[in-house]
C-alpha cells in the first residue's frame, strides 16, 4: 500500500505543472466554500449574540393576555409565580429574567420612528453589561426611571445624543391613548438588524407607558448553562406549567409578534402561555443564513462539476500517457485492484492537497477580514445582520467542506481508475504513445 | 331594479379646489361664515312628526336659552352635557349614510399620500364600513366595524386582520371617530374653562374628562364650541398623561335634510388635523358629498366588501 502511495505522490509531482493547475482549481473552490462558511457562522453568531441580548433567551415563557376574545396583548400575568416554576423545574438553568415587551412611537424633535421595546430591570440583567457595548453614556444609568437606552443607528436616525429628551407614544393595549417622556441614558453599539429597531427602557417606565401592573411582564428569559438542553428542557417546563393549570399553546416556529393576529382571530379570553425558542423568535431573519448557506451550495456544487470534469481530463491523459506502465505493472504481478487504487490514490492526494491548501487559504482570508472590521452598506446589512462584515472559523464546518470536496474528487476518479484496471496487460504493452 | 343616482350636498368641494387652501388653520376659522340655519322643510306637522327634530329644535332653543343659564361668561354641567348631546344628535343619523371623502396625509420625509375613500355608516345599528377607492394601490382596502372590533381587509393578502377601532385609519392621523357618530354626552364629562375668541367666532372652551368605566381613545378632550352654531370648531385630544396628542379644526359644517330623520343631519365637511407629538405630521379629511339614501341590506358584511374590493 506504501508503495502505491509513493507512486501516486510522484506521479502528481512528475506532472508538476498539471497539477499545480488542478491543485490550484480545487484549493480555490475550498476557499470559497470555507468562505462562504465563516460568513454564514459569523451571521449566525452575530444573530444569536444580538437575538439573546435584544430580544429573547435561549428559550421563553412568553404568552398573550386577552381582555376581550378581539384584543389580544404579548403579556404574562403574575409573573413571579411562573418564574418559581421555571426555577424549580430546570435543572440546567443559569439564570431567568422578565422582560417587557412593547410597541410604540419614539419621537425626538426632528424625527420619529416605530420601536420595539425591551423592558428592563438592569439589577437582573447579568449578561446586558457584558454584551453591550456602550459608545455613550452609561448603562447603569438605565436602571434610572424615565431613563432609555438607544443604539448608534437609532440615535444617528432620531438626531439625539445622550441626556436628550424624548417623548414615547403608543395605544394601549386597552386602547388608550398614553405617552411617557424619556432621557437618553446612553447610546451603544450596533449589534446585528435587531439592534436598529429594539430598545431599552427600565420596566418601571414601560410599565407606565403601558398601563400595567408590576407583577406583569412580557416574557420571561430562560438561559441554560448547556443550549444543547432546549428541546428536553422546553418538554420539562411545559409539563410542569400545564401540571400546575396554565394553558400553554401549540409550538410554531415564529416570533410572537407574528402570533399576535392569530391569537386576535381565536375566540377566547383570559392567559395563554406560549414557549418559544431564541431561534423562533428571530425566525423572520432566519431567511438571510438560509441564503447565504443556498448560495454555497449552488456555488460549490457549480465548481466541483467543472472540476469533476477537470479531474477525469486529466486522469484519462495520465491513462494514455502511462497504458504500457499499466500494462508492465500487470504483467509483473500487480492486481487490477491496485492498478485502480494507483490511480484513486493519486486524485485523492491531489483533493487532499488542494483542499487543506484551500481551507487555510479561506481561513486566512476570513480572519483577515473580520479583523479588518470591514462596515457593510446599508443595504446589505439585511443579509449580514452587522453593520461590520463579521467572519466566525467553525472547524466541523471547514473540515466537513474540505472533506467533500476531497471524497467528491476521490469518487470521480473512480471512472476512469477502473478503466485503467481493466485494460489487459499484453494490449497495455503493446500500446503505443 | 336600477339604484336612484344619488343626492349629494350641493356645497360640496372638490379635492383640488380644496388642496389650495392646504395652509389654512386658524385663518380658516377667521374666515369661514356660520353655516347655521333653520331646516328647510320646517313645519309644525313635520315637527309633531319627527323625535330627532324635537332634539335639534330643542337644541336650538338650548342655544338661546344658554345665555340665561349661565352667568358671568360660564356654562353650568347641564348646559355643557345639553350642548354634548346636540352635537351627537345632530352628526347622528338615523337611517343610512354614504359619504366621499377625500384623505391627504402629510408626514415629514415623504410624499404627500391622498385617498378617496367611500364611507358607509348605519347608526341604529352602530355599523359603519370605510372602502378606499384610490390611488390604485389602496383601492379595495377597508375596514369594517362588526360590534366593538374594527376589521381591517387588504385584497393584497385578502385576509382580515381584527383592528382596535381607536387605531389611525390608513396611517394618517385620522382616527374612526372622525368618520363615525359620536356619543360624547354618554363618555365624557365636560368642565366649562372660558368664553373666548377662536379667530372671529365666540366660542366656549370646554375640558371633557372621560367617565370612568368608559374605554376612551383620548381620556381628555378640550372643545372649542361656537356659541352662534353649537358647533365644535376645535378640538385637542390629551393622553392619559396629560400631553397633548392631535389638535383638529372643523372650520366647515355642512348640513343635510334627512328624510328618516326628519331633521338636518350636519357633518363636518372639512377636518385638518394636526399631530401634536409628531409635530410635521398632519392630514386633511374633505367629505366631498353625502348621501342619505337607504343602502343595500347585506352591505355591512366581509363579503361584500370583499366582493368590492376584487
Amino acid at each position: 500500500m506504501g508503495q502505491l502511495w509513493l507512486i501516486a505522490f510522484r506521479n502528481l509531482l512528475s506532472h508538476g505543472k498539471r497539477s499545480l493547475l488542478l491543485g490550484a482549481a480545487i484549493a480555490g473552490v475550498t476557499t470559497l466554500l470555507v468562505f462562504l462558511g465563516c460568513l454564514s457562522s459569523g451571521v449566525k453568531k452575530t444573530m444569536l449574540e444580538s437575538a439573546t441580548t435584544v430580544a429573547t433567551g435561549h428559550f421563553n415563557v412568553g404568552g398573550f393576555y386577552k381582555v376581550t376574545a378581539g384584543q389580544s396583548a404579548p403579556l404574562v400575568t403574575d409573573y413571579k409565580k411562573i418564574q418559581a416554576i421555571v426555577e424549580k423545574t430546570l435543572p440546567d438553568l443559569d439564570y431567568v429574567t422578565a422582560r417587557g415587551r412593547g410597541w410604540a412611537r419614539l419621537v425626538s424633535d426632528t424625527a420619529s420612528m416605530q420601536v420595539g421595546i425591551a423592558g428592563v430591570e438592569l439589577a437582573h440583567e447579568p449578561m446586558l453589561p457584558k454584551v453591550l457595548k456602550m459608545k455613550e453614556g452609561k448603562l447603569e444609568d438605565l436602571g434610572k426611571p424615565g431613563n432609555i437606552l438607544i443604539f448608534a443607528s437609532q440615535a444617528k436616525k432620531l438626531k439625539v445624543k445622550t441626556g436628550d429628551n424624548m417623548v414615547f407614544s403608543v395605544l394601549t393595549d386597552r386602547g388608550v391613548n398614553n405617552t411617557v417622556d424619556v432621557r437618553v441614558a446612553g447610546v451603544a453599539e450596533d449589534m446585528g438588524l435587531m439592534t436598529s429597531w429594539n430598545v431599552f427602557l427600565p420596566q418601571e417606565t414601560l410599565n407606565r407607558l403601558d398601563q400595567t401592573n408590576d407583577s406583569t411582564t412580557g416574557a420571561l428569559l430562560i438561559y441554560l448553562k448547556n443550549m444543547k438542553r432546549i428541546p428536553e428542557d422546553m418538554d420539562l417546563l411545559r409539563k410542569a406549567l400545564t401540571d400546575n393549570g396554565y394553558t400553554v399553546m401549540d409550538r410554531a416556529s415564529k416570533a410572537f409578534w407574528m402570533k399576535l393576529q392569530e391569537v386576535n382571530r381565536e375566540e377566547w379570553t383570559g392567559q395563554k402561555l406560549d414557549l418559544t425558542t431564541w431561534e423562533d423568535e428571530i425566525s423572520y431573519v432566519s431567511w438571510t443564513l438560509q441564503a447565504i448557506d443556498g448560495l454555497s451550495f449552488l456555488l460549490t456544487t457549480v465548481l466541483l462539476v467543472i472540476i469533476a470534469v477537470g479531474i477525469m481530463n486529466t486522469l484519462w491523459i495520465a491513462i494514455r500517457e502511462r497504458t504500457r506502465e499499466i500494462g508492465t505493472l500487470r504483467a509483473i504481478g500487480m492486481r487490477r485492484r491496485g492498478v485502480m487504487m494507483m490511480f484513486v490514490l493519486e486524485a485523492f492526494c491531489l483533493g487532499a492537497l488542494g483542499t487543506a491548501a484551500g481551507a487555510a487559504l479561506g481561513c486566512l482570508i476570513s480572519l483577515g477580514l473580520d479583523a479588518a472590521q470591514i462596515p457593510v452598506p446599508e443595504g446589505a446589512q439585511f443579509f449580514t445582520m452587522s453593520t461590520h462584515l463579521r467572519f466566525a472559523l467553525v472547524p466541523s464546518r471547514i473540515f466537513g467542506g474540505a472533506a467533500v470536496i476531497t471524497l467528491c474528487c476521490t469518487l470521480i476518479s473512480l471512472i476512469p481508475s477502473l478503466r485503467a484496471a481493466r485494460m489487459r496487460p499484453v494490449t497495455a504493452i503493446s500500446h503505443l504513445s | 331594479m336600477k339604484r336612484k343616482e344619488p343626492i349629494y350636498h350641493q356645497g360640496t368641494k372638490a379635492p383640488s379646489e380644496a388642496k389650495k387652501e392646504i395652509n389654512l388653520s386658524l385663518k380658516c376659522l377667521l374666515k369661514s361664515e356660520s353655516k347655521i340655519s333653520l331646516p328647510k322643510r320646517f313645519s309644525l306637522v313635520s315637527w309633531c312628526l319627527g323625535g330627532e327634530q324635537l332634539l335639534t329644535i330643542g337644541f336650538g332653543v338650548l342655544l338661546l336659552l344658554v345665555p340665561c343659564l349661565s352667568f358671568a361668561g360660564t356654562l353650568d354641567k347641564p348646559a355643557m352635557v345639553e350642548i354634548l348631546r346636540g352635537i351627537d344628535v345632530r352628526v347622528k343619523s338615523s337611517g343610512d349614510y354614504k359619504a366621499l371623502v377625500y384623505i391627504e396625509q402629510h408626514e415629514k420625509d415623504k410624499p404627500d399620500v391622498a385617498r378617496d375613500a367611500l364611507v358607509y355608516r348605519r347608526d341604529a345599528d352602530q355599523k359603519l364600513m370605510i372602502l378606499f377607492t384610490k390611488p390604485k394601490t389602496e383601492a379595495g382596502k377597508g375596514y369594517l366595524r362588526v360590534d366593538r372590533n374594527l376589521w381591517y381587509y387588504d385584497p393584497t393578502v385578502g385576509k382580515w386582520e381584527r383592528r382596535t377601532d381607536r387605531e389611525r385609519i390608513a396611517g394618517t392621523d385620522s382616527r374612526r371617530q372622525d368618520f363615525d357618530q359620536s356619543d360624547l354626552a354618554n363618555e365624557y364629562d365636560p368642565e366649562f374653562i372660558k368664553e373666548e375668541k377662536l379667530g372671529n367666532f365666540d366660542v366656549w372652551h370646554l375640558k371633557l374628562t372621560g367617565k370612568p368605566g368608559k374605554d376612551l381613545a383620548y381620556p381628555i378632550v378640550e372643545f372649542w364650541v361656537d356659541e352662534a352654531t353649537g358647533n365644535d370648531l376645535k378640538r385637542q385630544d390629551f393622553a392619559l398623561s396629560g400631553r397633548l396628542m392631535r389638535t383638529s379644526y372643523s372650520p366647515k359644517w355642512q348640513k343635510l335634510y334627512s328624510e328618516s330623520k326628519k331633521a338636518d343631519l350636519w357633518y363636518r365637511q372639512e377636518i385638518r388635523i394636526f399631530d401634536e407629538i409628531d409635530k410635521a405630521n398632519s392630514t386633511l379629511v374633505i367629505i366631498q358629498s353625502v348621501d342619505l339614501q337607504p343602502l343595500p341590506e347585506n352591505i355591512f358584511t366581509k363579503a361584500w366588501l370583499e366582493t368590492k374590493s376584487r
